[in-house]
């Protein structure tokens, strides 16, 4: 019927149009094979009744938990860090310095004290929450003390994001908060004192045995380990006294507030304007009113 | 030098530079005080600021009979601390009243500055404690 040179170019155009449906077809195919597949999101599960009631079996770490300085005082002393020559020789000068009354402000700028600072040095209260899946600690001066520890289950993220308090999870062995926290920011201090500390420099990691010692005794087991500093890792109990009377309660403290007095302005307005503070952090002068 | 440059953190440093002020301080040693010294004050509050994490209280009052009032400032801990090892409130002065202090004077001489130790309300004759390391018992009432 047709001539062989209108069959070769019928045959030329049905191979490229079928060519051409074949590859519409196959393309998402080919799409999804060359790119990466999604992973599943990893959804938190909303706790169950049981979650709830299984926090009950949990000891009791209610009220209001206050550090047992005179022990931080004592141990700066008779359970120093072992610090590594270069760190020890910095450690040296901050305690001169501080005897001398020039003592380095370590924390400053308000940030957080940190993990595991905050547990070795603070001065304030805190207290813990059971949550299913969490326990949290807040501190006394603002949200930015705050550690969440994820107790379901799951292991430390594979990124890195590192954040003054770490990411933590734990496990409960019996009545006791095991603990293990990795990523914290390399700036974050290892401080004996307040005035005695140093960056950890990053590769910081803190396992914990948080207990019950006593009816109203909370003691926080840490072992330290920090390779840019120590020579090994330093183990240090940390004590905190519980308090139940109301009066006690954690009230809002607002670290910035340190800097600031209130005023009224000529407007009638009520604000905060800065007062003068030293280089070690004590206030030297509040403008009058 | 160099310890004190990789000790000390950057905003210390700038802080320093730009004439000793420090913002967002936080905790702090006080060992800035004289520790070997306790003084007597007494005197009219002028202010207190009940602010975390450390209280002052600003004083008009001379420290010896010789002296002309002048204002004091003293350091304290926070309001916190104060009510569990002082029995302090906010509203625990205020601005007018007569009080005493006992504190650690400021090293560098001639600061009108203190460590306070405890504060004597003179119209109750009632005392308030300062010390952070009091009190370290559990279910105070």
């Amino acid at each position: 019927m047709f001539s062989s040179g209108e069959m070769r170019v019928k045959s030329g155009l049905i191979g490229i149009a079928s060519a051409a449906l074949f590859a519409v077809l196959l393309a998402p195919s080919i799409a999804t094979a060359q790119a990466p597949k999604k992973a599943p999101a990893v959804i938190n599960p909303p706790p169950t009744a049981q979650d709830w009631a299984d926090l009950a079996k949990l000891p009791d770490w209610s009220g209001v938990w206050n550090p047992k300085i005179s022990d931080q005082d004592a141990q700066v002393r008779s359970n120093p860090p072992p610090w590594n020559e270069e760190a020890a020789k910095k450690v040296a000068h901050m305690f001169a310095e501080e005897k001398a009354g020039r003592p380095t402000l370590i924390f400053g700028n308000c940030l957080p004290e940190a993990h595991p600072s905050w547990m070795l040095v603070t001065h304030n209260a805190m207290e813990i929450l059971f949550t299913p899946g969490r326990v949290t600690m807040l501190g006394e001066s603002d949200g930015n003390r705050l550690r969440r520890i994820y107790t379901d289950g799951r292991g430390h993220p594979e990124s890195s994001d590192p954040t003054f308090h770490g990411h933590s999870i734990g496990h409960w062995e019996g009545d006791t908060l095991v603990v293990d926290t990795v990523d914290i920011v390399p700036q974050a201090p290892l401080a004996i004192s307040e005035a005695v500390g140093l960056p950890n420099n990053g590769d910081m990691h803190v396992i914990e045995r948080i207990h019950l010692a006593d009816k109203d005794i909370l003691h926080d087991d840490l072992e330290i380990i920090a390779p840019h500093l120590l020579t090994k890792p330093w183990k240090t109990t940390r004590i905190f006294f519980r308090q139940r009377a109301r009066k006690f309660d954690i009230v809002e403290g607002v670290c910035a507030t340190g800097d600031l007095v209130e005023r009224v302005n000529a407007d009638g307005d009520h604000v905060f304007v800065p007062v003068q503070k030293s280089e070690w952090g004590h206030t030297t002068a509040v403008p009058a009113k | 030098m160099r310890y004190v440059l990789k000790s000390i953190g950057a905003f210390a440093v700038l802080a320093v530079l730009v004439g000793g002020i420090s913002q967002g301080s936080a905790h702090h040693s006080a060992s800035m005080f004289d520790f070997t010294k306790m003084q007597k004050l007494k005197g009219k509050v002028v202010e207190m600021r009940w602010v975390n994490p450390h209280v002052t209280i600003t004083i008009n009052g001379a420290a010896s009979g010789e002296e002309a009032p002048a204002e004091w400032l003293m350091e304290t801990t926070s309001p916190g601390n104060l009510t569990r090892v002082g029995g302090w409130r906010r509203d625990v002065i205020k601005p007018g009243d007569e009080i005493e202090v006992t504190f650690h004077p400021l090293r560098e001489p001639d600061k009108k500055q203190g460590l306070l130790r405890e504060m004597k309300v003179l119209s109750t004759g009632e005392v308030y404690p300062a010390n952070i390391r009091d009190q370290e018992k559990p279910g105070l009432e």
